[in-house]
């Protein structure tokens, strides 16, 4: 799980905007539904299938449509969880179910179960430019803390812009993460203060984007499964992603995926991907 | 409901599960291949897996977790090969203990040391209450069993669990909450629930695709313990590919307000036998 508590950040937790770069690159805006006041919040983001998202198999990659999840989820169970506390993410599992994409994409989340110690969120990607055909489908597990100065204070219903507009040329995900391959199994990239979320950690987003290089790195095709359990912060860097080929059926190669903070000399991430082979698409 | 856990008749026993727990935080657990166990390709079922999954991920976290004691939120489970014959090796290990939280990683191994596949479970710990098992009497060092010497499944693993199939194309089945499969704490067990999910869907991929397809992967999350039953699967197929079928299965307990007591998502492929 990220315990990051106590939080090591001298960032102020008041501003929506706080540690958002993550959700700028991917253009997510979002807003809470308003729902009766005994109901449990519902989030609903939406984002563009954007080209610097897009992967080889000319979708976007599964680790922007995870950060999307991640983003939209998270509020989500964050908005469940106040006014006591906040949440940080512990695991999330998310099946692709189709790889061509064209967007805007349209992120509902919805709490599925929520206790004193948690909150599971319901996450679907749809995509509103495919007659709504569903993308992703998935579940993110947030635990509730309480940061050091106390959960974010926002006007309900929230509202999230997108943020200020991205700057051309924007670099594809490798280039934004500055990811490079170590050798045939591994993936390293550093921890840039841009990355880091509102705890001062290495967002979840980053992590998930990171796994899914690294998997198409391994096996050479299009992440469509990933189950993922943060284990502890990423908090120095660099970052390391080690793969290992289980086997191949069907559907594609399934990897598991081990994430290191090499600075922190610890193991930070569980991943286990399922990787399938597609058809190259020709360049634009 | 029994008032001995785990009753002589019961799925751990029957099962012949027999363990092995280390000192270093892992654990190891062994399943005979059985006929009642398998699939309709002949190998065994994801959900007998997960059961064995369930049952040494569950007494690791809550060995780590001691003296908390541990609910189940979510496991899952990922196939690369098939286990036909002799018998399957789960090999556990704490990926992490926390003070909310505990993860667990098992690899699955048959014969010869092929690696089946990879399953994670993650736990939620609470503080310990009166009733609890205190699960450090129960892991003591060296090779222990829940079987009898009569232990053994007496019929196919969904007809000791009751399975009803109420609609199979829409994979709608009905299961009593028995002595049989029930947990510690009254409720259908987590790896039997998994079975449950595994049956749903591969009724459901069979007919969406005509074609005998197997579960190869379970993704489950527990969000209340089923108690009363009998309980109904709910399946929404999510997509249909090239030897695959991916599909959203909910338990339901009819007899508790029709709570929604598991969410899963599965995927089911052509069959893993043969793979390499």
């Amino acid at each position: 799980m990220t315990d990051p508590s106590p939080v090591e950040t001298d960032r102020d937790y008041s501003g929506p905007e706080t540690g958002r770069e993550v959700s700028r690159y991917v253009q997510v805006e979002l807003h809470e539904v308003e729902t009766p006041e005994r109901e449990s919040p519902r989030v609903v983001g939406h984002a563009p299938a954007s080209r610097h998202l897009r992967g080889p198999g000319g979708g976007v990659r599964g680790g922007a449509l995870l950060t999307m999840l991640d983003n939209v989820g998270g509020l989500c169970g964050g908005l469940a969880a106040l006014p006591d506390g906040w949440v940080v993410s512990t695991n999330l599992s998310a099946r692709t179910l189709r790889l061509e994409h064209v967007g805007p994409f349209r992120i509902d989340a919805r709490v599925l179960r929520q206790g004193r110690a948690s909150v599971v969120t319901a996450v679907e990607i749809r995509d509103e430019g495919a007659a709504d055909a569903l993308v992703v489908d998935g579940v993110l597990t947030s635990a509730i803390l309480v940061p050091e100065n106390g959960p974010p204070r926002w006007a309900r219903p929230l509202v999230l812009g997108p943020g200020e507009p991205l700057t051309e040329p924007v670099p594809g995900i490798p280039d934004w993460l500055a990811a490079r391959a170590i050798d045939d199994t591994t993936m390293e990239m550093p921890l840039a203060e841009s990355l880091r979320n509102p705890w001062g950690i290495l967002h979840g987003g980053a992590v998930a984007s990171l796994i899914d290089l690294t998997a198409e790195h391994v096996a050479g095709g299009v992440t469509t499964d990933v189950v993922l359990h943060f284990l502890a912060p990423n908090r120095t860097g660099p970052v390391r992603a080690v793969a290992r080929d289980l086997g191949s059926r069907a559907d594609g190669t399934v990897v598991r995926i081990e994430v290191r903070d090499e600075g922190a000399d610890r193991v930070t991430a569980l991943a286990i991907a399922t990787s399938a082979p597609v058809r190259v698409a020709p360049s634009r | 409901m029994a008032t001995v856990y785990p009753p002589d008749r019961h799925l751990l026993r029957d099962l012949r599960l027999s363990f092995e727990h280390g000192g270093d935080r892992t654990s190891r657990a062994w399943m005979p291949v059985a006929p009642e166990l398998f699939a309709t390709d002949g190998a065994v079922r994801a959900g007998a897996l997960a059961t064995l999954v369930d049952v040494i991920g569950g007494g690791l976290a809550a060995a780590a977790a001691h003296p908390g004691w541990i609910a189940t939120a979510d496991l899952t489970l990922h196939l690369v090969r098939a286990a036909t014959a002799g018998s399957v090796q789960a090999r556990a290990r704490v990926v992490h203990s926390g003070r909310t939280t505990v993860v667990i990683e098992v690899g699955l191994f048959g014969d010869a040391d092929v690696e089946l596949g990879i399953a994670t479970m993650s736990f939620a710990v609470l503080p310990r209450r009166d009733g609890n098992p205190d699960i450090s009497t129960g892991m003591a060092a060296g090779p222990s069993t829940m079987a009898l010497e009569s232990s053994r499944m007496h019929a196919p693993l969904l007809d000791e669990l009751g399975v009803h199939t109420l609609d199979a194309e829409r994979g709608e089945l009905e299961v009593p909450v028995s002595d049989w499969s029930r947990n510690s704490f009254g409720a259908m067990q987590g790896g039997a629930v998994a079975t449950i999910v595994d049956a749903a869907a591969e009724a459901v991929a069979q007919a969406a695709t005509g074609v005998a397809l197997t579960v190869t992967d379970i993704q489950l999350t527990y969000l209340a313990l089923a108690r009363v039953g009998p309980l109904r699967t709910r399946v929404d197929v999510l997509g249909v590919g090239p030897g695959a079928v991916t599909a959203r299965v909910e338990l339901v307990d009819t007899g508790a307000d029709a709570r929604v007591t598991t969410v899963g998502r599965v995927v089911a492929t052509s069959t893993l036998r043969g793979s390499r």
